[in-house]
C-alpha cells in the first residue's frame, strides 16, 4: 500500500513542485513546445532515477553491506557478470511499473495529449535509460562500503541528474561550453534522444547507440569489479 | 577412499597477514570431519575458501576432482554454506528465502517445496516457515539456515558454528539430522564447543596458525600427544620419597605434586593399580581417574609440549 501510494505521489509532487513553478519562468521550450509538455519525459526519467537508486540500494547494497543473504547469492552457480544482468533486469522491470503509473498520473495533469506512440516509446527509452544509470548506481554499490559514503554519491547523483543532464532546461541555456560537455553525456543523450522523437519524429541513431555500447561494457566492468571485490 | 575435497598447498593472505600457510590435505568422501583452534587460527577463512567464498592467493583447492577456481561454475552446484552468522533476508519469511536460493541454483519448484518440507520436519522448523525472519529466534534461525544450505542437495555441506544461537532441543534435531546426512554428504564444520566435536565426528583437524597442527580422530590425537587418562591422589600425608618412589615408575608420565597430591598421567587404567601397590603403606584420603578430552588437547601447555 506504501509503494502504492508513493508511486502515485511522487509523479504528483514533481508536477506540483517542478512543472507548475518552471512553466511560469521558460513557459516553452527554444523549439516552441509547451514547458509542461517538454518537461514530461524528463519528469518520467527522473522518477525512474528515484526508484533505480533505491531498488539497487535494496538489491545489491543493503545485501551487501549488511551481510544479508548476499554471500549465498554469489555462491549459485552463475558468474558474476551474470548477477549484475539479475540485478539491472529487476530493477528496470521494477522501474518500468513506476514510470508506467507516472506517465497515467501525469497525462491526466497536461495540457494537450501526447501522441498514442508516446506510450511506448517512453517506457522503451526508460528501459535504456535504466539499463545505463542501473550500471552506474551498481558500479558505486559495489565499491562502496559505508552507506553515509553511499548516500553522499547518491545525492550528488542525483542533483547531477536533475540540473545536468537537461530535465529541467535545455542545454541552450547553459554556457556554451558546460553545455555541449553535459549534451555529451550519456543519460543526457538518451533524454536528448526522447525528446526528439516525442516532439519531432527525430530518430538519431548515435544518441540511442553510445548509451547502448556504453551500458553493455559498463555491465561487463560491473561484473568484474565484482569478482575482484568479492576475492572470488 | 575417495576424496570428496583436497587442498594442495594452500595459502591465504589477509594484508600482509597469513591466515592459510601451504595446507595440504584430503576429506574422503561421506566423511565427518570437525575444525577446532583457538580464535584467528584461520578456521572460518578455512572454510570460505573450501565453499568458493573467498580464493585462496596460493595453491589449488579441489572439489570431487574438480579445481574450484578454473571449474567454480560446476563446483559451487555441489557445495551448500552455512555461515556463522545470520545472513538470511529479514524481510522474508523463511519458506521464501529457502525457495528463492533454490530457485538460484535452478531446482525445479517443486522440487523445492518437497525437499523444503521433509527438511523442515526433520529440523522441527514446519511452523516457522511462513513466518518473517526478523521475528524468528536466532536458533531457529539457524536451523533455516541450514535447511536452505541443503535445499540443491549438494554433495558437501560447509558449516560455520552449525548449532550456534540452539537450544538442547534444537541442537538434538540438528545433529539427528546431520548423522543421517553423514556417509552420504561430505561435512565439514567449525565450532567452538569441544563436547560438540567429540560427539560427532570421524576426523578432527586442530588448526593453529594457519597450520594444521594436529590430524586425526579423537583417539588418535590424544594417543598420539600424550597419555589418555589422568590420574589424582590425595595422600593424608605425601613424602618426597614416597614421591619420587611413585614417579619412577615405568609407567608414570608427567608426575606432579599439589600439596599432598600427586598428578599422573597413565595410557592405561592398570598404571593406577601399579601406583596403587606402591603406596599402600600412605594412608589415602581420595582418589580420582579422569579420561581426557579434546579440552585437555587444546589446552595450549600440552597441546604444545605433550607429556614426557
Amino acid at each position: 500500500m506504501t509503494t502504492v501510494s508513493f508511486m502515485v505521489m511522487l509523479p504528483l509532487l514533481l508536477h506540483i513542485g517542478i512543472t507548475m513553478v518552471m512553466k511560469n519562468i521558460v513557459v516553452q521550450s527554444i523549439d516552441q513546445v509547451p514547458y509542461d509538455v517538454w518537461v514530461f519525459p524528463g519528469i518520467i526519467l527522473l522518477i525512474a532515477s528515484v526508484s533505480t537508486f533505491s531498488l539497487i540500494y535494496r538489491d545489491l547494497f543493503d545485501l551487501r553491506i549488511h551481510k544479508k543473504s548476499f554471500i549465498p547469492i554469489t555462491l549459485a552457480p552463475y558468474g558474476k557478470t551474470h548477477l549484475v544482468i539479475g540485478f539491472l533486469v529487476t530493477s528496470i522491470i521494477e522501474s518500468l511499473v513506476y514510470v508506467i503509473v507516472a506517465m497515467g498520473v501525469l497525462t491526466v495533469l497536461l495540457p494537450e495529449p501526447l501522441n498514442w506512440s508516446a506510450y511506448f516509446i517512453v517506457p522503451l527509452f526508460t528501459l535504456l535509460y535504466t539499463f545505463l544509470l542501473g550500471n552506474l548506481i551498481i558500479t558505486f554499490s559495489v565499491l562502496t562500503d559505508r552507506i553515509s559514503t553511499y548516500l553522499s554519491i547518491t545525492i550528488f547523483m542525483f542533483l547531477f541528474i536533475l540540473f545536468a543532464t537537461g530535465v529541467l532546461v535545455e542545454f541552450d541555456f547553459y554556457p556554451k561550453t558546460i553545455g555541449t560537455l553535459l549534451s555529451y553525456f550519456p543519460l543526457s543523450m538518451i533524454l536528448s534522444d526522447l525528446r526528439g522523437i516525442l516532439f519531432f519524429n527525430r530518430v538519431e541513431w548515435g544518441p540511442i547507440m553510445i548509451p547502448v555500447a556504453t551500458a553493455l561494457g559498463w555491465t561487463w566492468l560491473n561484473g568484474y569489479m565484482l569478482k575482484r571485490k568479492l576475492k572470488q | 577412499m575417495e576424496a570428496s575435497i583436497t587442498l594442495k598447498k594452500v595459502g591465504k593472505l589477509v594484508g600482509d597477514k597469513t591466515i592459510l600457510a601451504s595446507l595440504t590435505f584430503g576429506v574422503e568422501r561421506g566423511s565427518l570431519v570437525a575444525i577446532i583452534g583457538d580464535n584467528e587460527a584461520g578456521k572460518s577463512m578455512l572454510l570460505k575458501v573450501i565453499s568458493g567464498i573467498e580464493y585462496q592467493e596460493f595453491g589449488h583447492v579441489f572439489i570431487n576432482g574438480l579445481d574450484s577456481q578454473k571449474r567454480r561454475l560446476e563446483v559451487l552446484s555441489s557445495i551448500g554454506f552455512v555461515p556463522h552468522e545470520i545472513d538470511l533476508d529479514p524481510w522474508l519469511t523463511l519458506e521464501e528465502n529457502i525457495r528463492f536460493m533454490g530457485m538460484m541454483y535452478g531446482i525445479d519448484i517443486e522440487m523445492v517445496n518437497t525437499r523444503m518440507i521433509q527438511l523442515a520436519r526433520e529440523l522441527h522448523i514446519i511452523p516457522y516457515l511462513k513466518s518473517m525472519v526478523q521475528d524468528i529466534s536466532p536458533g531457529i534461525v539457524k536451523k533455516g539456515m541450514i535447511l536452505r544450505a541443503l535445499i540443491h542437495d549438494p554433495d558437501i555441506l560447509i558449516m560455520d558454528e552449525p548449532t550456534a544461537f540452539m537450544d538442547a532441543e534444537s541442537y538434538r534435531h540438528t545433529w539427528d539430522l546431520l548423522l543421517r546426512l553423514r556417509g552420504e554428504k561430505t561435512i565439514l564444520y567449525v565450532s567452538q564447543s569441544l563436547k560438540e566435536v567429540e560427539e560427532a565426528h570421524d576426523r578432527i583437524l586442530v588448526l593453529e596458525d594457519g597450520r594444521i597442527a594436529l590430524d586425526g580422530s579423537l583417539d588418535k590425537l590424544l594417543g598420539s600427544t600424550f597419555e589418555f587418562h589422568q590420574f589424582q591422589i590425595e595422600f593424608e600425608e605425601l613424602s618426597d620419597d614416597l614421591f619420587k618412589q611413585l614417579s619412577k615408575l615405568p609407567k608414570v608420565k608427567n608426575p606432579s605434586r599439589i600439596g599432598h597430591s600427586i598428578h599422573f598421567y597413565g595410557r592405561e587404567r592398570n598404571v593406577f593399580f601399579e601406583v596403587l601397590n606402591a603406596a599402600t603403606a600412605a594412608i589415602m584420603k581420595d582418589v580420582s581417574v579422569k579420561k581426557l578430552g579434546l579440552q585437555d588437547l587444546m589446552d595450549a601447555k600440552f597441546a604444545k609440549d605433550g607429556i614426557h
